[in-house]
């Protein structure tokens, strides 16, 4: 059985526009016009007990609000939802005891208090037992490896340490249903990796059911199985992750290395329509292409007396999402500075 | 199971107390600093006893003596309201408008109290209980008032007047969930509040009526006073029993209706 069942989940939120200027502040207050925005449009999916799931999508697509509503935190406009066989928005506490959420953006940590502090007050408030609340913490803290920082003031501690913190005191009551919304955030690659390899092992070891939103591909493939990309509030792909690319498109990338430097209409002269050069800087060239073409393209370098070296790569993952955020864009024909920010987005999606 | 409940919310308000006094502590200066900010406080509450004597302000049959006493439950029901309730009200256009209230929300623990309780200001209520506390002993002393169940009475009605205090002033508050920023309602509650200052009895019949009818802030810090004075009637007594019931139920309700509002803040 589903510990997630969602049938047809939308969200509308209102809003207002003003443009800038004292006169149109002073017009807004006596009128306003109320906009809507669908941040989530009728999604359905289910998810198994154990699944440790990626939601993908670019900023405003809908991730955060569909596990807003997933933890109670939002009344949907319509749809349904089962989580854990509860309806989340009623917020059940007998619900609530059995799932944690982990905000990158937010904090449940007393600043001026040791970490211990904060995390002592949610034994309390989860009524856990002595004993069992000693050995989950120490659990806890020695797989994450900040034993000797449980005693240091929260606002003493490194952004890596702090949310590592915010982990331990999310899982203290050992909840089956964990969810992280963009966990990584900020973090250096050392504290980015030992939250990721946490999170695969928490996951597999108490079979707690992982549901991850991230702009980091490295977050999504270390410790995810399957991946629901959502864009314009709408759910574009939800299956395996290693399916992604066929889904959105089977690329392969050439770089190739030459003699001397090209000019990129050249390029394209000799290698015709196989090929779209994706980054080219003098004498190197990074080329997209189609799986089916791979052969031509390859049978083209070998042959051509002007190429030094060459090397065929898998197309990195986000750049297959990426086709899917442009193509989203185009069909709900965004602006410019739309584009520019979704632009803005994928920069950090490849970083 | 409501015992246990309500043993639950007690040991968690103690944890509350103890994680907001281990916070203050954290910084040493400012708390010995506060300690003597809060001692000069108190001094200069202390001098409201020698105005109300020299000017020996008389209202109808109430000596100083008596204002004494209304405007040292009065400086005490305000420490309380400070220290306990204010800190934590003033919070709640944060939350909702950072999207704090998020985490709080998720937590298997009731919202109101977790937002309404949760921190508690140990150094505003000290001048203010005490000097409030001293008043309060003054004038009773000084009117020859009895000290015998009436002192068991006046605590009683100290309960009833924290009680209207988190009722009435939090009403103002949940207003946040609908349009964030509420300062000047919250101006205007403080206002209303500040009426308190004085014995009721300087009013209007209509105001009166409404003090203690409509929105019942005239309880707050006239209604001990004036039962220790024998100046209630049955009436009176049950009224006062009954507001805070009538008010935590229209609390209850209008915080439902608050948090459903949330739309938290974009992340």
């Amino acid at each position: 059985m589903s510990i997630i069942e969602v049938n047809n989940l939308s969200k509308t939120f209102t809003y207002y526009e003003k443009k800038a200027g004292l006169r149109h502040s002073w017009r807004h207050l006596f009128h306003r016009e109320e906009l809507e925005r669908h941040a989530v449009s009728q999604i359905s999916f289910n998810i198994e007990q154990g699944e440790a799931v990626a939601f993908i999508g670019p900023n405003g697509a809908g991730k955060t609000t569909t596990l807003k509503m997933l933890t109670g935190i939002l009344h949907p406009t319509s749809g349904h939802a089962s989580v854990l066989g509860y309806t989340p928005w009623e917020r059940a506490k007998a619900f609530k005891r059995n799932f944690a959420i982990v905000m990158g953006q937010k904090s449940q940590l007393w600043w001026d208090l040791p970490a211990n502090e904060s995390i002592y007050l949610n034994k309390c408030i989860y009524d856990i037992e002595d004993r069992i609340y000693q050995d989950t913490l120490d659990e806890l803290a020695e797989m994450l490896d900040v034993t000797r920082l449980l005693g240091v003031q929260v606002r003493r501690l490194s952004l890596g340490e702090r949310m590592k913190m915010e982990i331990i005191a999310a899982l203290i009551h050992q909840p089956k249903l964990l969810f992280l919304d963009e966990p990584t955030l900020g973090l250096d690659y050392a504290s980015q990796k030992k939250v990721r390899q946490f999170l695969r092992s928490y996951n597999e070891q108490k079979q707690a059911t992982i549901i991850l939103t991230s702009h980091y591909m490295k977050d999504i493939q270390d410790v995810c199985s399957r991946a629901i990309v959502i864009a314009g509030g709408k759910i574009a792909f939800d299956g395996r992750i290693d399916a992604m690319k066929k889904a959105f498109g089977d690329y392969k990338r050439v770089k190739v290395r030459f003699y001397e430097p090209w000019k990129e209409e050249e390029v394209y002269q000799w290698l015709g329509a196989h090929a779209v050069v994706h980054a080219h800087h003098g004498d190197t060239l990074d080329l997209q292409v189609e799986h089916e073409a791979i052969k031509t393209v390859s049978r083209r370098l070998i042959e051509h007396s002007g190429v030094e070296d060459w090397s065929i790569e898998e197309e990195p993952i986000e750049e297959s999402i990426e086709r899917i955020y442009v193509q989203q864009s185009k069909e709900r024909g965004l602006n410019v500075g739309q584009e520019q920010s979704r632009a803005a987005e994928l920069q950090s999606l490849e970083a | 199971m409501k015992m246990r409940s309500l043993g639950y919310y007690f040991k968690l308000y103690g944890v509350f107390v103890k994680n907001c006094v281990a916070a203050s502590m954290e910084y040493r200066f400012n708390f010995w600093m506060g300690i003597g900010v809060e001692i000069a406080f108190l001094c200069a509450k202390a001098l409201y006893i020698l105005i109300v004597y020299q000017t020996n302000l008389h209202i109808g049959e109430l000596t100083p003596d008596h204002i004494l006493l209304f405007i040292g439950t009065y400086t005490m029901m305000t420490g309380l309201y400070m220290g306990l309730f204010y800190v934590n009200f003033v919070r709640i256009s944060q939350y909702v408008q950072g999207g704090t209230l998020d985490l709080l929300i998720t937590k298997p623990v009731s919202l109101q109290f977790l937002v309404s309780l949760r921190y508690i200001d140990i150094g505003l209520p000290i001048p203010n209980i005490l000097a409030g506390a001293i008043m309060v002993g003054v004038g009773w002393h000084r009117a020859q008032l009895p000290l015998n169940w009436n002192l068991l009475g006046y605590i009683g009605f100290i309960g009833i007047a924290l009680m209207i205090t988190y009722c009435l002033m939090l009403l103002p508050a949940l207003l946040s969930f609908r349009y964030v920023q509420t300062g000047a309602v919250t101006e205007m509650a403080h206002s209303i509040w500040d009426a308190n200052n004085m014995p009721l009895d300087i009013f209007p019949m209509w105001l009166q009526r409404i003090g203690v009818y409509v929105i019942p802030v005239f309880l707050i810090s006239n209604y001990g006073p004036k039962f220790v004075m024998g100046m209630l009637n049955l009436w009176d007594i049950l009224w006062a029993l009954l507001v805070p019931v009538i008010l935590f139920i229209l609390v209850r309700k209008c915080w439902s209706l608050a948090v459903r509002k949330y739309s938290s803040a974009g992340s």
